[in-house]
């Protein structure tokens, strides 16, 4: 059955989605508007913290191979925690991607589709994603492998093609409002890795579980080099206080590419690129919730939860009255949903049930 | 069924009972159980009594086909009864006569000898005790040894065998007090001569390809692969027809799993005929899903040893000048027999070639109509002015237009096919005469889209299989509609939903995109292939039980 299994590189794309479909959004903003010129200084801090965190998630799995953060709930609380922690990440995973679904559509309705109804863009996607989940639980991950590359070569190639617009005195001064806002209050910026949520349940998908360190910390660097290329475009390209009224502030960038008088406006392309991340990251987030609630309800066939599922995310999809407040979920709940439940409720669980593993081996020998 | 019945298997939601088979990583050698033979009818003693069951079983009264000469054997001066049975027009007259006939009814040296009834092959005495061993006179292995003067004589037992012997042009010999019949091959039916491949032609490759004929087949690989780790069973498929089916697999390199699995898949097929390899391929698929082949089929005798050689296996039936080969990647169903004889260079420029062709095939026109219709500012300013005026004057919508032409071109290459090939480029020329030029000049249709139509009808061409090409054009009209219908977000959603489609499929234990991977590339899984000396391991996804193909310095003659 290991054809079933994640490889090393999936499980890289499976994190690398997640960035990349934030990315794409309002991340680079976020991230701009709160260090100001000091992003990519403050960046390369919160990678290093990042790398630290995740280092400490395989510290903390080691102890418990081949099992994921719903068992090792369930190791340290029971059935309570286990279901607790499962319908945390549930609701995180559907409430989260239902929200940038939102943003994204009504992004992609402004840009393209003016006189359409929100909902039918949705829509769309609502139903590839469906479909998708139909399908084997490996056949969207390994369909992410294959796109994630050009997603990685189109930010690559919006920085090298935006070279000539460049105004690197832009990231002067570079400790932005200074180096509290930078590195103190800057470290909130680590909801930047929110792919991190994938690698709790990596563990028991993995096909050679032994490379479950190198994917914490490749997925992590690779993160860190896509977030940097692409807060350096908008950086170097915009003053960030121009950019706060984007709706998509890396979509304004290919705009100003061109190669001579024929080749222009290629933002569409990239477009066509990220709308496909996008699905990807809707099939993978979609899938994990569905393999969560399966875990805890300890039901046998997925299937069946597909539809309820892509209701569910419908239904939240449509909460939200209007743009602002969808964008006021993901710039501001978002950020502190990441900071207290991915990156503090879990690892604090990885390190007592790693504390109380210890315990129980002690008595054991005495 | 009852409205209520029907209501609640609506609402509730039961299992598919979904075929799982995987290739192991590692090869197992588990032993092939036997198939348990269903109980066949014997043979009797009575030669009048098999008479009547051969006359009633193949109605002779009504097929005039059916030939059934009865004599008298002269074997060491006595006479038995005894008759031949065989099908008119599928043996050769003359060995009949010459080789049955004349040594069993003509008195000669032969059958005259009686010599002693029985015969002693060794004598010793032992205390004044003489023990002999005698050979008891047997007049089967008599028949045999000296009475046929024929290579291929077998012995069966049941009526089963001897029909399935006579179906194929043997010749059946029952006698009079023998519970056995001899199965005699004197095949002499018209066949078609090996010639050259009509649908896979190279340049610089063998000219010669598979006919309909099974044991030509066979022998076409034998030649080929000249070695004797190659395994040819043979197994009858069809209640009706029980058409001879040939797996061919390297007993010394396939892996015993996938082996194991085609023969099970092929053995539990209950139908009543079997015409065709197409019909075989479809029945042993693991999904059928969306029309995607998973078996690769070939004409060609090297292409199929070369794949023998890689460790997969490969179905022949008689009556077919295909061989069906599994498991297939999507690579597969993109190279070419070329591609081996060619330098990489070259070879990989071509694949590329055919990725793009694949491409162009199945998102070109959805493309078009999705920056038709929603993205026109991707187009260059002067591209734009020059395609504008062309598409002022035509009174349709560009879905319309585009539908039109595409099944128009589907109309003209299906005519092609199905027509006399005398006339064939006729209706090439009427085609693009009639739907090109003057569908242009009428106004109706925008010359831009002729190039475009043009151009993936051309790419379509392009790909090597003839399945996939055909699944890759009926594709491209979802992309179309899907481009009408929400531009690069429909296409795009697509191209997801298609690839997530194509990573599900499975084809024979194997996953279809392995090659294409790029996750999995490891161990000659590549779609671009190495220089042959750097060929030294076999596909990793095939579980072969030789990994190596050759010696990781296989030019021995550079050191």
């Amino acid at each position: 059955m290991n054809q079933t299994k994640l490889s090393s590189l999936e499980a890289i794309s499976l994190v690398l989605t997640i960035t990349i479909a934030h990315t794409v959004l309002s991340l680079p903003r976020i991230l701009l508007n709160s260090t100001k010129s000091a992003t990519l200084l403050n960046l390369l801090y919160v990678t290093g913290i990042v790398i630290l965190l995740a280092w400490l998630i395989y510290y903390c799995f080691k102890k418990f191979p081949g099992q994921d953060i719903l068992d090792v709930s369930h190791f340290l609380g029971g059935n309570i925690l286990k279901n607790i922690v499962g319908s945390l990440f549930i609701l995180y995973f559907v409430v989260s991607s239902s929200i940038l679904l939102r943003n994204f559509s009504q992004s992609i309705q402004v840009i393209y589709f003016p006189m359409t109804n929100v909902t039918f863009v949705i829509l769309f996607f609502i139903i590839a994603m469906t479909i998708v989940n139909y399908l084997s639980f490996h056949a969207s991950f390994k369909a992410t492998s294959f796109i994630m590359p050009f997603a990685i070569i189109s930010v690559l190639f919006l920085f090298l093609a935006n070279i000539d617009n460049f105004s690197f005195s832009r990231m002067f001064p570079l400790l932005g409002d200074g180096i509290i806002d930078t590195f103190i209050t800057g470290i909130g910026n680590v909801s930047a890795f929110c792919g991190i949520s994938v690698l709790y349940f990596l563990p028991p998908l993995l096909k050679k579980p032994e490379n479950y360190k190198k994917i914490c910390i490749a997925s992590i660097i690779i993160s860190a080099i896509y977030l940097f290329l692409c807060v350096a475009t908008l950086l170097f390209m915009f003053e960030f206080f121009i950019s706060n009224d984007e709706l998509m502030p890396l979509y304004s960038a290919t705009r100003y590419i061109e190669f001579g008088s024929f080749v222009q406006r290629l933002e569409s392309v990239f477009l066509l690129v990220w709308m496909i991340v996008f699905v990807c990251y809707l099939g993978i987030t979609s899938k994990i919730s569905i393999l969560c609630f399966k875990k805890i309800t300890k039901i046998k066939y997925h299937k069946p939860l597909v539809l309820p599922f892509s209701l569910f995310m419908f239904a939240i999809t449509l909460l939200p009255k209007n743009y602002a407040e969808s964008i006021f979920f993901e710039n501001t709940i978002f950020r502190y949903c990441v900071w207290f439940f991915i990156f503090a409720f879990c690892i604090g669980i990885l390190l007592i049930a790693n504390w109380k593993m210890r315990t129980n081996k002690k008595e054991e020998i005495s | 069924m009852p409205l209520l019945e029907k209501l609640a298997h609506f609402l509730t939601w039961v299992p598919e009972k979904d075929y799982e088979f995987y290739l192991p990583e590692e090869s197992s050698t588990q032993p092939v159980p036997e198939e348990n033979k269903t109980q066949q009818q014997a043979i009797f003693p009575s030669v009048a009594v098999n008479l009547e069951y051969v006359k009633t079983a193949y109605n002779t009264m009504l097929n005039s086909d059916i030939v059934i000469r009865e004599f008298n054997i002269l074997a060491r001066n006595r006479q038995y009864e005894a008759f031949i049975l065989f099908i008119d027009g599928m043996v050769n007259s003359t060995m009949i006569n010459d080789f049955i006939l004349k040594p069993l009814m003509l008195r000669n040296s032969a059958n005259s000898f009686e010599g002693e009834q029985d015969r002693v092959i060794a004598e010793a005495v032992t205390n004044n005790i003489t023990v002999r061993k005698i050979k008891k006179f047997d007049i089967v292995s008599y028949i045999t040894s000296c009475l046929l003067p024929q290579n291929s004589v077998k012995q069966v037992h049941t009526f089963s065998e001897i029909f399935s012997g006579v179906n194929s042009g043997n010749c059946a010999l029952f006698i009079d007090t023998l519970n056995v019949v001899f199965d005699i091959e004197v095949k002499g039916f018209k066949q078609r001569s090996v010639s050259q491949p009509q649908n896979e032609t190279v340049i610089k490759g063998p000219h010669e390809a598979f006919v309909e004929n099974l044991r030509t087949n066979t022998s076409l690989l034998r030649k080929i692969v000249n070695n004797e780790n190659l395994i040819m069973e043979s197994v009858s498929v069809g209640n009706i027809t029980k058409t001879k089916c040939a797996i061919c697999y390297m007993k010394n390199i396939a892996n015993d799993d996938l082996i194991s699995e085609v023969q099970y898949r092929i053995h539990n097929l209950q139908i009543d005929s079997l015409l065709s390899v197409g019909q075989l391929e479809q029945l042993i698929v693991d999904q059928n899903t969306l029309g995607i082949p998973e078996i690769l089929s070939t004409e060609r005798p090297d292409k199929t040893s070369q794949y023998l050689l890689q460790g997969r296996v490969a179905v022949l039936v008689n009556g077919s000048p295909y061989a069906v080969i599994m498991p297939a990647t999507i690579s597969d169903f993109m190279s070419s027999t070329e591609d081996a004889n060619l330098k990489p260079y070259f070879a990989n420029f071509l694949k590329g070639l055919r990725l793009l062709a694949a491409f162009i095939t199945l998102l070109l026109p959805g493309l078009y109509v999705a920056i038709t219709c929603f993205h026109q500012e991707i187009l260059p300013t002067e591209l734009l002015f020059s395609i504008l005026p062309t598409r002022q004057n035509v009174p349709f919508p560009v879905i319309i237009e585009i539908l039109t032409l595409e099944i128009s071109f589907e109309l003209i290459r299906e005519a092609g096919l199905r027509v006399p090939s005398p006339i064939g480029s006729t209706i090439g020329i009427v085609g693009a005469l009639v739907l090109g030029q003057a569908a242009v000049s009428a106004g109706i249709i925008s010359p831009i889209l002729i190039i475009i139509v043009a151009i993936t009808g051309i790419a379509s061409f392009a790909i090597p299989d003839f399945s996939f090409g055909f699944h890759l054009r009926f594709f491209r009209f979802i992309f179309i509609l899907l481009g009408f219908i929400a531009g690069f977000l429909g296409i795009s959603i697509g191209i997801f939903v298609y690839l997530c489609i194509l990573c599900n499929l499975k084809s024979f234990g194997t996953s279809f995109i392995t090659s294409a991977c790029t996750c999995s590339n490891k161990k000659s899984n590549d779609y671009f292939i190495p220089p042959i000396w750097k060929q030294e391991k076999r596909p990793a996804f095939l579980s072969t039980k030789k990994e190596k193909n050759q010696e990781a310095i296989s030019m021995k003659w550079k050191n």
